[in-house]
């Protein structure tokens, strides 16, 4: 009983932050919807008996990468007249909502013809850390090593990126 | 009987092309080759021609044989095999004598003739491509190898009349000798496909055409008999495609002399009595030809009268025997045909070469009354020039009387009264304006006389052999009444012609006609010419002095109409109407893709919503597939 | 009651709006961030089946996922910054050098 109530909460939370961070005119807004829906999302996890999952969930996306985010916002100083102007914003929501039906309709349909099972909350055997772990390090090993030259990779390559040019013509360095 | 000379009687002179244009070549661009040489090789293959035909004839004389020779399969396709092989039976060897001789004695004059001239070693290599080109055609064995002699000749002719190139007219005389030439070639082609195609042989030579010639439907037969003549009217200048003719004595006068009187326009003539076989079967055609022949004697005799060009006289003159020779093989009096073919030969050859040494004494002048004005003393040519006119206006006892006679006693036996009555009054013309041409010449009273003259033995020479000939050539097929062995008859007898065979007193008083009709045109020639007044030439305006305006005809029929069709096909069809058509659906590609190309605007959000609208699509299809 | 449908519902629907957030809006920040929402939306769809299923694979694929989100983020918004720099706005409609249509 109480699950259904905080799964309807926490469902409400996400699809409305979901809906602001589109609708939203400044993109400080939008980082703070999609906050509340990273939060929410992370609830559902638990929900789901993914326990691990849910502190993931809450350390990385909603705690670096909205940080991350927010922190580029504030640091590229938008004004008011640096935002673009978006006049057909509602008409092309309502021609996407009528592109993006067909696979809402498909996709529900065949879950629909799944078996019912019981989503109970279990015990901390499955979805705690260290199945998980077992998991990734017994059976995923490869992807495991893989994503970790992936994050290096990202990592120099923000820094290259984002590095000063040699003195031509420069606009706007620091 | 197979024999290995036959092919050298064809191979020397062409050899001598060969090695003339080589020599040229070596002339102009290295060093300078003395005309010496070139003459000794122009001269000497034609001779060697001439030793090996008579050499043939002598055997075949004493034996009876004919000769063969097979070189290779040329063309097998099929069921149909042409072998490139050579035919020496009487016909040929006969042909192939007089061409061969006449040819040597003309190489010599022109050796006196081109003498100075810059391309000197280049018109000996085209004078004896020539003659090995006629000797093809001669001594072909089957319609193919005729073909390529045929149109050898026709090429050659074209090379040689533009020979003086820098003259733009001269070029054009070419151009339209040649272009007459191929309406001809044309029909004769289409003669020889549609024979091949009534006979349905396996191989086209003569003999087999012969042969199987009974396998043939008549109307096809007509049919390839009205095109083969087509192609002899063009080769021989009959009507209506004889408009070449005057205009190619624009060439040198050797070769007016050998190719527009000896030899390449009697091929026509060669050509029918070839095929008699055909022409027997079909007296029809066989009239046709004589009718055309019979006019165009007299149309050409017509417009000689008023000519004041001397090659242009001798040129109409031509056309006008020749006519004569149609008469008689149309009629089927095939060795008769031939044997003023023969007689011609002669005579219009030596007329043809005085011309020339007039014409070359005086500076390249051609009219007959500047002639006149500026006479030289040139014996020799004056006496061969009168046993010429002499004997083609049929005096007996000089060769022309015998042949011409020959073949209006043949008109006259075959009832054919008007083509005797056009052929009569046609010669009391050739006597008339031959005389005509001889007084005003040589004989009407001028003031003065012109002192450099220059001639030469290699002139002369040729002249005087000639003249022996026009005079005693008659006599080899002396006619019966008189006592003589009609030897050409004889010879020619595999042609079956038809024979004389009327009785004595009629014979006798168609000679007398025919005498008193030629002695006649003489008596008026003399009395309007002997003593004319050679400072007051006559008019060129007149229909006939204008040739009754054919040309201009012809020009505007045909060459007007054709040169606007092409016009109008270049600028209207080609550039508008094709290329239009061509470039408006180009232009609406290049435009169609530009529009489309607007799609890739670089616009990200724009691709993703494109990707999103395709995949809608999809899942649409999906769930319709799936039947949920 | 709370069973399959509803989960999947929840997660389609975030999807969903991550979808038209990207074609709907030019703010780069605001197409960057719904490509971030649709892949959260996947990553609950797998949790769910990792329960209904009750295999781990799914969990573990999930973490892969956030940490590939998290590489992703990082290169994203330092092109956003070079972008910045070179053309000083945010429209992602002013960024079209490579047309082939007029050049605006």
């Amino acid at each position: 009983m109480m699950t259904d109530i905080v799964f309807v909460a926490l469902s409400i939370f996400a699809i409305a932050g979901a809906i602001v961070m589109i609708l939203s005119k400044s993109p400080i807004y939008s980082a703070l919807g999609l906050l509340i829906t990273m939060l929410s999302i992370g609830g559902l996890f638990a929900l789901l008996s993914a326990s691990f999952l849910f502190m993931v969930q809450i350390i990385v996306y909603a705690g670096a990468i909205m940080t991350l985010i927010l922190f580029i916002l504030m640091f590229l100083n938008i004004k008011e007249e640096d935002l673009p102007k978006e006049p057909k914003k509602y008409s092309l929501v309502a021609l996407g909502i009528l592109l993006v039906l067909p696979l809402n309709i498909l996709v529900l349909k065949a879950v629909s013809n799944l078996p019912e099972k019981d989503l109970n909350i279990v015990d901390g055997n499955f979805g705690d850390i260290k199945p998980v772990g077992m998991a990734l390090y017994n059976n995923w090993l490869v992807s495991f090593e893989l994503i970790s030259i992936l994050l290096l990779v990202a990592l120099v390559g923000s820094i290259v990126l984002a590095k000063k040019r040699k003195p031509k013509e420069n606009k706007g360095e620091q | 009987m197979n024999t290995p000379l036959l092919v050298w009687i064809i191979l020397a002179p062409l050899l001598g092309a060969i090695l003339n244009a080589g020599f040229y070549f070596y002339h102009i661009k290295k060093q300078k080759i003395s005309d010496k040489i070139f003459s000794i090789i122009g001269t000497g293959t034609p001779l060697i021609a001439f030793l090996i035909t008579l050499y043939l004839f002598l055997q075949m004389k004493e034996e009876g044989i004919i000769f063969t020779q097979n070189l290779f399969t040329w063309i097998s396709i099929g069921d149909l095999t042409i072998q490139m092989s050579f035919l020496g039976d009487n016909l040929a060897i006969f042909m192939s004598m007089f061409v061969t001789f006449v040819g040597w004695l003309i190489h010599i004059y022109a050796i006196g003739y081109m003498k100075g001239d810059d391309a000197f070693g280049k018109f000996f290599a085209y004078f004896n491509l020539f003659l090995a080109s006629m000797l093809i055609l001669v001594l072909a064995d089957n319609p193919v190898i005729l073909f390529i002699g045929w149109e050898g000749v026709g090429v050659c002719s074209y090379l040689l009349i533009a020979f003086y190139y820098g003259d733009k007219e001269n070029v054009i005389a070419g151009n339209k000798a040649f272009i007459a030439n191929r309406v001809g070639d044309f029909g004769f082609l289409l003669g020889v496909v549609t024979l091949f195609f009534a006979v349905g042989a396996d191989s086209l030579s003569f003999s087999t055409i012969e042969a199987n010639i009974s396998n043939a439907s008549s109307e096809l037969l007509i049919l390839s008999g009205f095109l083969l003549f087509v192609g002899a009217m063009g080769k021989s200048a009959q009507i209506p495609l004889y408009v070449w003719l005057p205009d190619a004595m624009a060439g040198p006068t050797p070769i007016s002399a050998l190719i527009h009187a000896a030899t390449m326009v009697t091929a026509g003539v060669y050509m029918v009595a070839r095929f008699h076989f055909l022409y027997s079967g079909i007296e029809n055609i066989g009239l046709f030809i004589a009718y055309i022949g019979a006019f165009s004697a007299l149309f050409a005799a017509i417009i000689a009268t008023k000519q004041q060009d001397i090659k242009k006289i001798l040129a109409y003159s031509t056309m006008s025997q020749l006519g004569y020779m149609f008469i008689a093989v149309g009629l089927g009096f095939y060795s008769s045909g031939l044997f003023h073919v023969f007689t011609h030969a002669f005579f219009k050859a030596m007329l043809f070469m005085g011309a020339g040494g007039i014409i070359i004494a005086l500076h390249h002048e051609q009219n007959i009354f500047k002639i006149a004005q500026h006479r030289a003393q040139l014996p020799i040519i004056h006496f061969t020039f009168l046993v010429g006119v002499i004997a083609i206006s049929g005096i007996p006892p000089f060769s022309g009387f015998f042949s011409k006679d020959a073949i209006l006693a043949a008109a006259f036996q075959e009832g054919e009264y008007l083509l005797w009555g056009i052929g009569m009054f046609t010669a009391f013309l050739t006597a008339f304006y031959m005389f005509r041409l001889y007084f005003i010449i040589f004989v009407a009273p001028t003031k003065n006389v012109s002192q450099h003259i220059y001639t030469s033995k290699t002139i002369t020479f040729p002249l005087l052999v000639l003249s022996i000939g026009a005079i005693t050539a008659g006599f080899l097929n002396y006619p019966a009444i008189f006592g003589g062995e009609t030897m050409v008859d004889a010879w020619l007898v595999q042609l079956n012609s038809n024979v004389i065979h009327m009785s004595h007193s009629t014979e006798y008083i168609l000679m007398a006609a025919s005498i008193i009709v030629a002695v006649a045109g003489i008596f008026v020639a003399y009395k309007k010419y002997a003593k004319f007044d050679i400072y007051k030439p006559e008019s060129e305006k007149g229909i006939i002095a204008n040739k009754f305006f054919v040309d201009e005809f012809y020009d505007k029929i045909f060459v007007q109409a054709s040169k606007k069709l092409s016009t109008f096909i270049d600028k209207v069809v080609d550039e508008k109407i094709i290329d239009g058509f061509i470039m408006t659906v180009c232009n609406e590609f290049v435009s169609f893709g530009k529009k489309v190309a607007t799609i890739q605007n670089a616009n990200v959000r724009f691709y993703a919503g494109f990707m999103l609208v395709g995949m809608s699509c999809i899942f649409v299809y999906l769930y319709i597939l799936l039947g949920l | 009651m709370i069973s399959l449908s509803s989960y999947a519902f929840v997660s389609m629907m975030l999807f969903s709006i991550g979808v038209i957030g990207v074609i709907a809006r030019k703010n780069i920040f605001v197409i960057y961030m719904s490509i971030e929402l649709m892949l959260n939306g996947i990553t609950l769809f797998l949790v769910t089946f990792a329960r209904y299923h009750f295999n781990l694979d799914a969990q573990v694929m999930t973490v892969l996922i956030i940490a590939i989100a998290a590489a992703e983020a990082a290169i994203f918004l330092s092109v956003i910054i070079l972008l910045f720099r070179s053309k000083k706005s945010l429209d992602t409609d002013v960024f079209t050098t490579l047309t082939q249509g007029e050049k605006s």
